[in-house]
Protein backbone atom coordinates (compact mmCIF):
# COMPACT_ATOMS: atom_id res chain seq x y z
CA UNK A 1 0.00 0.00 0.00
CA UNK A 2 1.86 3.19 -0.74
CA UNK A 3 -1.17 5.90 -0.39
CA UNK A 4 0.96 8.34 1.77
CA UNK A 5 -2.10 11.12 1.79
CA UNK A 6 -1.52 11.16 5.30
CA UNK A 7 2.53 10.32 5.13
CA UNK A 8 3.22 14.66 5.95
CA UNK A 9 1.00 14.58 9.10
CA UNK A 10 1.95 11.48 10.44
CA UNK A 11 5.54 12.82 10.41
CA UNK A 12 6.81 12.54 13.98
CA UNK A 13 5.69 16.07 15.63
CA UNK A 14 7.46 16.74 19.01
CA UNK A 15 5.17 17.38 21.37
CA UNK A 16 6.37 18.10 25.11
CA UNK A 17 5.22 17.37 28.57
CA UNK A 18 4.79 20.66 30.60
CA UNK A 19 5.38 19.59 34.50
CA UNK A 20 7.15 22.83 35.94
CA UNK A 21 11.02 22.00 35.32
CA UNK A 22 10.84 18.79 33.68
CA UNK A 23 10.01 19.80 30.06
CA UNK A 24 12.36 20.26 27.32
CA UNK A 25 11.89 20.66 23.58
CA UNK A 26 12.88 17.86 20.97
CA UNK A 27 13.34 18.73 17.48
CA UNK A 28 14.87 16.03 14.81
CA UNK A 29 18.47 17.64 15.07
CA UNK A 30 18.17 17.09 18.85
CA UNK A 31 18.33 13.34 18.48
CA UNK A 32 20.65 10.86 18.29
CA UNK A 33 18.53 8.12 15.82
CA UNK A 34 14.75 8.69 13.98
CA UNK A 35 12.41 7.78 16.13
CA UNK A 36 10.09 6.27 13.15
CA UNK A 37 11.35 4.44 9.98
CA UNK A 38 8.91 4.38 7.56
CA UNK A 39 10.40 1.36 5.54
CA UNK A 40 8.65 0.49 1.79
CA UNK A 41 10.04 -2.88 1.82
CA UNK A 42 8.98 -4.00 -1.66
CA UNK A 43 7.24 -1.53 -5.06
CA UNK A 44 5.51 -4.95 -5.79
CA UNK A 45 2.37 -5.01 -5.56
CA UNK A 46 -1.08 -6.98 -6.51
CA UNK A 47 -3.16 -4.11 -7.14
CA UNK A 48 -2.29 -1.01 -9.31
CA UNK A 49 -4.08 1.91 -7.93
CA UNK A 50 -4.81 5.22 -9.39
CA UNK A 51 -2.97 7.55 -7.19
CA UNK A 52 -0.26 5.29 -5.94
CA UNK A 53 2.44 7.12 -5.20
CA UNK A 54 5.20 4.87 -5.53
CA UNK A 55 3.59 3.71 -8.78
CA UNK A 56 3.47 0.11 -7.50
CA UNK A 57 1.77 -2.37 -9.05
CA UNK A 58 2.32 -6.09 -10.61
CA UNK A 59 6.08 -6.41 -11.36
CA UNK A 60 7.18 -3.39 -10.55
CA UNK A 61 9.61 -4.53 -7.57
CA UNK A 62 12.53 -2.72 -7.75
CA UNK A 63 15.88 -4.85 -9.25
CA UNK A 64 17.75 -4.18 -6.73
CA UNK A 65 15.47 -5.03 -3.78
CA UNK A 66 17.15 -6.53 -0.56
CA UNK A 67 18.19 -9.51 0.09
CA UNK A 68 17.05 -11.87 3.15
CA UNK A 69 20.45 -11.07 4.60
CA UNK A 70 19.73 -7.39 3.42
CA UNK A 71 16.41 -7.36 5.25
CA UNK A 72 17.87 -8.62 8.56
CA UNK A 73 20.79 -6.30 8.26
CA UNK A 74 18.99 -3.29 7.88
CA UNK A 75 16.69 -4.29 10.93
CA UNK A 76 19.18 -4.85 12.79
CA UNK A 77 21.10 -1.89 12.75
CA UNK A 78 17.87 -0.04 13.44
CA UNK A 79 17.43 -2.24 16.37
CA UNK A 80 21.11 -1.63 17.49
CA UNK A 81 20.23 1.88 17.32
CA UNK A 82 17.24 2.08 19.06
CA UNK A 83 14.55 2.80 16.71
CA UNK A 84 11.81 2.40 18.74
CA UNK A 85 8.95 2.24 15.83
CA UNK A 86 9.04 1.06 12.42
CA UNK A 87 6.56 0.75 9.56
CA UNK A 88 6.27 -1.79 6.76
CA UNK A 89 4.55 0.02 3.38
CA UNK A 90 4.85 -0.82 -0.36
CA UNK A 91 3.97 -1.67 -2.90
CA UNK A 92 2.23 -4.44 -0.91
CA UNK A 93 4.50 -5.83 1.81
CA UNK A 94 3.08 -8.78 2.73
CA UNK A 95 4.01 -9.81 -1.18
CA UNK A 96 7.39 -9.41 -0.10
CA UNK A 97 9.31 -12.68 0.30
CA UNK A 98 10.57 -12.68 3.80
CA UNK A 99 7.80 -10.20 5.03
CA UNK A 100 7.07 -12.31 8.32
CA UNK A 101 10.78 -13.07 8.92
CA UNK A 102 10.89 -8.67 9.13
CA UNK A 103 7.76 -9.06 11.30
CA UNK A 104 9.40 -11.40 13.39
CA UNK A 105 13.12 -9.89 13.64
CA UNK A 106 11.05 -6.38 14.54
CA UNK A 107 8.94 -7.56 17.34
CA UNK A 108 11.53 -9.87 18.81
CA UNK A 109 13.48 -6.78 19.19
CA UNK A 110 11.32 -4.64 21.20
CA UNK A 111 10.10 -2.35 18.38
CA UNK A 112 6.62 -1.62 17.95
CA UNK A 113 5.88 -2.19 14.59
CA UNK A 114 3.09 -1.35 12.02
CA UNK A 115 2.01 -2.85 8.38
CA UNK A 116 0.46 -0.68 6.27
CA UNK A 117 -1.15 -3.48 3.54
CA UNK A 118 -4.67 -2.98 1.04
CA UNK A 119 -5.46 -6.02 2.68
CA UNK A 120 -6.05 -8.69 0.40
CA UNK A 121 -3.41 -10.87 2.06
CA UNK A 122 -5.48 -10.48 5.64
CA UNK A 123 -6.42 -14.22 5.60
CA UNK A 124 -7.34 -16.01 9.14
CA UNK A 125 -3.93 -17.23 9.63
CA UNK A 126 -1.64 -14.44 8.58
CA UNK A 127 -3.94 -12.38 10.80
CA UNK A 128 -3.70 -14.69 13.68
CA UNK A 129 0.22 -14.80 12.58
CA UNK A 130 0.70 -10.92 13.17
CA UNK A 131 -1.14 -11.01 16.47
CA UNK A 132 1.00 -14.08 18.01
CA UNK A 133 4.18 -11.75 16.65
CA UNK A 134 2.87 -8.97 18.39
CA UNK A 135 2.33 -6.41 15.48
CA UNK A 136 1.26 -3.07 16.69
CA UNK A 137 -1.17 -2.48 14.28
CA UNK A 138 -2.15 -2.91 10.53
CA UNK A 139 -3.08 0.03 8.29
CA UNK A 140 -5.55 -0.75 5.70
CA UNK A 141 -6.41 1.34 2.59
CA UNK A 142 -10.26 1.52 2.37
CA UNK A 143 -11.02 4.55 0.25
CA UNK A 144 -15.07 3.77 -0.15
CA UNK A 145 -17.92 1.97 1.75
CA UNK A 146 -18.75 0.57 -1.32
CA UNK A 147 -17.38 -1.93 -4.10
CA UNK A 148 -17.95 0.98 -7.28
CA UNK A 149 -15.91 3.35 -5.48
CA UNK A 150 -13.37 1.16 -3.84
CA UNK A 151 -12.64 -0.48 -6.90
CA UNK A 152 -12.57 2.42 -9.44
CA UNK A 153 -9.40 3.24 -7.06
CA UNK A 154 -8.13 -0.12 -6.42
CA UNK A 155 -7.33 -1.33 -9.65
CA UNK A 156 -7.20 -5.30 -9.11
CA UNK A 157 -8.99 -4.58 -6.19
CA UNK A 158 -11.71 -6.23 -4.22
CA UNK A 159 -13.65 -4.36 -1.78
CA UNK A 160 -15.73 -7.62 -0.44
CA UNK A 161 -11.66 -9.67 0.16
CA UNK A 162 -10.40 -6.17 1.66
CA UNK A 163 -13.40 -6.22 3.85
CA UNK A 164 -13.20 -9.80 5.05
CA UNK A 165 -9.71 -9.34 5.83
CA UNK A 166 -10.67 -6.59 8.23
CA UNK A 167 -12.66 -9.04 9.87
CA UNK A 168 -10.10 -11.32 9.90
CA UNK A 169 -7.83 -9.05 11.80
CA UNK A 170 -10.56 -7.44 14.11
CA UNK A 171 -11.46 -11.18 14.68
CA UNK A 172 -7.50 -12.09 15.93
CA UNK A 173 -6.81 -8.81 17.89
CA UNK A 174 -4.82 -6.89 15.54
CA UNK A 175 -5.41 -3.07 16.43
CA UNK A 176 -6.60 -1.55 12.91
CA UNK A 177 -6.29 1.43 11.06
CA UNK A 178 -7.69 2.25 8.10
CA UNK A 179 -6.81 4.98 5.34
CA UNK A 180 -8.96 6.99 2.96
CA UNK A 181 -7.64 8.40 -0.50
CA UNK A 182 -10.38 11.54 -1.36
CA UNK A 183 -10.98 11.31 -5.27
CA UNK A 184 -13.84 12.74 -7.67
CA UNK A 185 -15.50 9.84 -7.74
CA UNK A 186 -15.13 8.59 -3.42
CA UNK A 187 -15.62 11.93 -1.79
CA UNK A 188 -19.05 11.98 -1.32
CA UNK A 189 -18.71 8.10 0.61
CA UNK A 190 -16.46 9.47 3.57
CA UNK A 191 -19.07 9.77 6.08
CA UNK A 192 -20.11 6.32 5.10
CA UNK A 193 -16.47 5.16 5.17
CA UNK A 194 -16.08 6.76 8.80
CA UNK A 195 -19.10 4.46 9.52
CA UNK A 196 -18.07 1.46 8.24
CA UNK A 197 -14.32 1.42 9.76
CA UNK A 198 -15.64 2.02 12.85
CA UNK A 199 -18.51 -0.46 12.62
CA UNK A 200 -15.22 -3.32 11.61
CA UNK A 201 -13.33 -2.48 14.88
CA UNK A 202 -11.00 0.39 13.78
CA UNK A 203 -9.57 2.41 16.79
CA UNK A 204 -8.36 5.28 14.11
CA UNK A 205 -9.18 6.53 10.63
CA UNK A 206 -6.89 8.90 8.67
CA UNK A 207 -7.15 10.90 5.31
CA UNK A 208 -6.02 13.69 4.21
CA UNK A 209 -5.43 15.63 0.67
CA UNK A 210 -4.34 12.73 -2.21
CA UNK A 211 -0.88 14.14 -3.65
CA UNK A 212 -0.54 14.83 -7.66
CA UNK A 213 2.48 12.49 -7.85
CA UNK A 214 2.70 8.89 -9.09
CA UNK A 215 0.06 7.32 -10.95
CA UNK A 216 -2.16 10.20 -9.94
CA UNK A 217 -0.09 12.23 -12.29
CA UNK A 218 -1.77 9.97 -15.63
CA UNK A 219 -4.70 9.53 -13.54
CA UNK A 220 -5.80 13.09 -12.30
CA UNK A 221 -8.61 13.70 -14.91
CA UNK A 222 -10.17 10.75 -12.92
CA UNK A 223 -8.74 12.20 -9.74
CA UNK A 224 -8.83 15.48 -8.73
CA UNK A 225 -10.91 16.66 -6.84
CA UNK A 226 -12.02 20.80 -6.92
CA UNK A 227 -11.38 23.02 -3.58
CA UNK A 228 -15.28 23.34 -2.52
CA UNK A 229 -15.49 19.48 -2.41
CA UNK A 230 -12.70 19.33 -0.69
CA UNK A 231 -14.02 22.00 1.98
CA UNK A 232 -17.22 19.32 2.32
CA UNK A 233 -15.25 16.72 2.34
CA UNK A 234 -13.64 18.43 5.54
CA UNK A 235 -16.88 19.59 6.80
CA UNK A 236 -17.86 15.15 6.82
CA UNK A 237 -15.04 14.94 8.94
CA UNK A 238 -15.34 17.54 11.26
CA UNK A 239 -18.56 16.15 12.61
CA UNK A 240 -16.99 12.86 12.29
CA UNK A 241 -14.44 13.72 14.42
CA UNK A 242 -17.12 14.81 17.00
CA UNK A 243 -19.10 11.76 16.73
CA UNK A 244 -16.48 9.07 17.42
CA UNK A 245 -14.52 10.84 19.82
CA UNK A 246 -13.45 8.87 22.95
CA UNK A 247 -14.17 5.65 20.11
CA UNK A 248 -12.61 6.31 17.22
CA UNK A 249 -9.83 8.98 16.50
CA UNK A 250 -10.62 10.74 13.13
CA UNK A 251 -7.18 11.73 11.92
CA UNK A 252 -7.62 14.63 8.61
CA UNK A 253 -5.05 17.03 7.56
CA UNK A 254 -6.18 20.05 5.89
CA UNK A 255 -3.07 21.26 5.00
CA UNK A 256 -1.76 21.47 1.58
CA UNK A 257 1.92 20.16 0.40
CA UNK A 258 3.26 22.78 0.06
CA UNK A 259 2.09 24.03 3.74
CA UNK A 260 3.36 20.77 4.92
CA UNK A 261 7.39 20.80 3.04
CA UNK A 262 7.39 24.73 4.53
CA UNK A 263 6.60 23.69 7.82
CA UNK A 264 9.16 20.63 7.92
CA UNK A 265 12.17 23.03 6.26
CA UNK A 266 12.10 24.20 10.04
CA UNK A 267 10.93 21.15 11.80
CA UNK A 268 11.98 18.04 10.19
CA UNK A 269 10.42 15.18 11.41
CA UNK A 270 12.46 12.25 13.03
CA UNK A 271 11.24 9.96 10.51
CA UNK A 272 13.50 8.34 7.80
CA UNK A 273 11.92 6.73 4.68
CA UNK A 274 13.29 4.10 3.83
CA UNK A 275 13.07 2.71 -0.06
CA UNK A 276 13.14 -1.35 -0.71
CA UNK A 277 16.54 -0.81 -1.69
CA UNK A 278 17.97 0.18 1.40
CA UNK A 279 18.36 3.78 -0.16
CA UNK A 280 17.14 6.68 2.39
CA UNK A 281 14.53 9.42 1.02
CA UNK A 282 14.59 12.62 2.89
CA UNK A 283 10.73 12.86 3.06
CA UNK A 284 8.05 10.99 0.59
CA UNK A 285 7.05 14.44 -0.81
CA UNK A 286 10.77 15.49 -2.29
CA UNK A 287 12.58 13.31 -4.41
CA UNK A 288 15.94 13.50 -2.46
CA UNK A 289 17.85 10.66 -1.11
CA UNK A 290 19.86 11.25 1.97
CA UNK A 291 21.89 7.75 2.64
CA UNK A 292 22.26 4.32 2.11
CA UNK A 293 21.64 1.83 4.22
CA UNK A 294 22.98 -1.00 2.29
CA UNK A 295 26.69 0.67 2.72
CA UNK A 296 26.16 3.09 5.61
CA UNK A 297 25.83 2.74 9.38
CA UNK A 298 22.40 4.52 10.74
CA UNK A 299 24.78 7.00 12.58
CA UNK A 300 25.92 8.21 9.13
CA UNK A 301 22.78 8.01 7.41
CA UNK A 302 20.94 9.98 9.77
CA UNK A 303 23.72 12.85 10.75
CA UNK A 304 23.04 13.38 6.98
CA UNK A 305 19.61 13.27 7.23
CA UNK A 306 20.10 16.30 9.59
CA UNK A 307 22.30 18.42 7.65
CA UNK A 308 19.73 17.42 4.14
CA UNK A 309 17.22 19.60 5.48
CA UNK A 310 19.37 22.12 5.56
CA UNK A 311 21.00 22.34 2.03
CA UNK A 312 19.45 24.68 -0.04
CA UNK A 313 18.46 22.28 -2.75
CA UNK A 314 15.72 21.17 -0.36
CA UNK A 315 14.40 24.95 0.30
CA UNK A 316 14.84 25.56 -3.30
CA UNK A 317 12.33 22.94 -4.51
CA UNK A 318 9.72 24.03 -2.36
CA UNK A 319 9.99 27.56 -3.49
CA UNK A 320 9.92 26.11 -6.92
CA UNK A 321 6.46 23.97 -6.05
CA UNK A 322 4.60 27.41 -4.71
CA UNK A 323 4.91 28.48 -8.47
CA UNK A 324 4.72 24.87 -9.88
CA UNK A 325 2.25 22.55 -7.79
CA UNK A 326 2.78 20.40 -11.19
CA UNK A 327 6.83 19.74 -9.69
CA UNK A 328 5.84 16.95 -7.78
CA UNK A 329 5.43 14.63 -11.10
CA UNK A 330 8.82 14.84 -10.59
CA UNK A 331 9.36 12.90 -7.11
CA UNK A 332 10.42 9.79 -9.01
CA UNK A 333 13.64 11.65 -10.35
CA UNK A 334 16.11 11.19 -7.33
CA UNK A 335 18.60 13.33 -6.41
CA UNK A 336 21.22 12.38 -4.15
CA UNK A 337 22.27 14.62 -2.06
CA UNK B 1 3.88 1.65 38.14
CA UNK B 2 5.14 1.38 34.48
CA UNK B 3 4.82 3.11 30.87
CA UNK B 4 1.75 1.88 29.25
CA UNK B 5 2.40 -0.95 26.33
CA UNK B 6 2.62 1.47 23.48
CA UNK B 7 5.27 3.73 25.15
CA UNK B 8 8.70 3.72 24.39
CA UNK B 9 11.56 5.33 26.07
CA UNK B 10 14.89 6.15 24.62
CA UNK B 11 17.83 8.05 26.46
CA UNK B 12 19.12 11.50 24.45
CA UNK B 13 21.79 13.72 25.18
CA UNK B 14 19.17 16.40 26.24
CA UNK B 15 17.57 13.72 28.50
CA UNK B 16 14.92 11.55 27.26
CA UNK B 17 11.99 10.83 24.66
CA UNK B 18 9.02 9.13 25.22
CA UNK B 19 6.91 7.80 21.99
CA UNK B 20 3.64 7.25 22.41
CA UNK B 21 3.21 4.77 18.91
CA UNK B 22 -1.13 4.88 19.09
CA UNK B 23 -1.43 8.31 18.16
CA UNK B 24 2.51 8.87 17.13
CA UNK B 25 3.54 11.52 19.82
CA UNK B 26 6.12 12.23 20.94
CA UNK B 27 7.27 13.68 24.76
CA UNK B 28 11.00 15.43 25.32
CA UNK B 29 12.16 14.69 28.54
CA UNK B 30 14.96 16.95 30.81
CA UNK B 31 17.56 15.08 32.42
CA UNK B 32 15.05 14.97 35.74
CA UNK B 33 11.96 14.16 33.59
CA UNK B 34 14.70 11.39 32.58
CA UNK B 35 15.66 9.81 35.30
CA UNK B 36 12.21 9.48 36.55
CA UNK B 37 10.98 7.57 33.56
CA UNK B 38 14.21 5.21 34.11
CA UNK B 39 13.10 4.50 37.88
CA UNK B 40 10.10 3.59 36.63
CA UNK B 41 11.40 1.37 34.03
CA UNK B 42 13.67 -0.15 37.54
CA UNK B 43 10.29 -0.91 39.43
CA UNK B 44 9.08 0.40 42.62
CA UNK B 45 5.73 3.24 44.04
CA UNK B 46 5.51 7.39 43.59
CA UNK B 47 6.99 7.45 47.22
CA UNK B 48 10.35 4.88 46.93
CA UNK B 49 10.96 6.42 43.02
CA UNK B 50 10.58 9.91 44.98
CA UNK B 51 12.97 9.17 47.88
CA UNK B 52 15.66 7.42 45.34
CA UNK B 53 15.76 10.74 43.05
CA UNK B 54 15.34 13.01 45.84
CA UNK B 55 18.60 11.35 47.15
CA UNK B 56 20.45 11.50 43.76
CA UNK B 57 19.28 15.48 42.60
CA UNK B 58 20.60 18.44 44.62
CA UNK B 59 18.19 20.62 45.37
CA UNK B 60 16.01 22.86 47.84
CA UNK B 61 13.94 20.83 50.43
CA UNK B 62 11.28 18.97 48.89
CA UNK B 63 11.82 20.38 45.62
CA UNK B 64 12.92 17.35 43.70
CA UNK B 65 9.94 15.25 45.52
CA UNK B 66 7.24 17.61 44.13
CA UNK B 67 8.72 17.78 41.03
CA UNK B 68 8.85 13.75 40.59
CA UNK B 69 4.93 13.77 41.69
CA UNK B 70 3.45 16.26 39.39
CA UNK B 71 5.29 14.52 36.82
CA UNK B 72 4.13 11.07 37.35
CA UNK B 73 0.58 12.76 37.44
CA UNK B 74 1.41 14.03 34.05
CA UNK B 75 2.30 11.04 33.25
CA UNK B 76 -0.71 9.74 34.26
CA UNK B 77 -2.76 12.27 32.85
CA UNK B 78 -1.54 11.62 29.49
CA UNK B 79 -2.21 8.16 29.31
CA UNK B 80 1.56 7.08 29.92
CA UNK B 81 1.41 5.23 32.54
CA UNK B 82 -0.17 2.34 33.88
CA UNK B 83 -1.05 1.51 37.87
Amino acid sequence: MADRVADLAAGVAAETPRPAGLSASAEAEDLGAPLYVAWQITNECNLACLHCIEESGPGKAFRDELDAAGVIAVIDELMDNDVPYLSFSGGEPMLHPHFFAMVERVCSRGAELKIETNGHYLSVENCARMKSLGVKAVQVSLDGATAPAFQRMRVRGSFDVTVQGLRNLTAAGVPLEINFSPASFNAHEIGATVDLAYELGAYSFYTGRTMYTGNAVKAWRHLELPEARYEEFFAVLREKAIEYRGRMRVYFHEAGLLEELRYRLKHPAALLIVLPNGLVKLINALPFICGDLRREPLRDVWARFQRAWRDPRVAQFVDELAADPGRTRALHQWVHL
Amino acid sequence: MRLTKFVKFREEKFGGVLFETRSEKVFALNPTAAAVVREIAVGGDEDAIAARLTDSFAGPNGVIEREVRTFIAELRERGLLDG
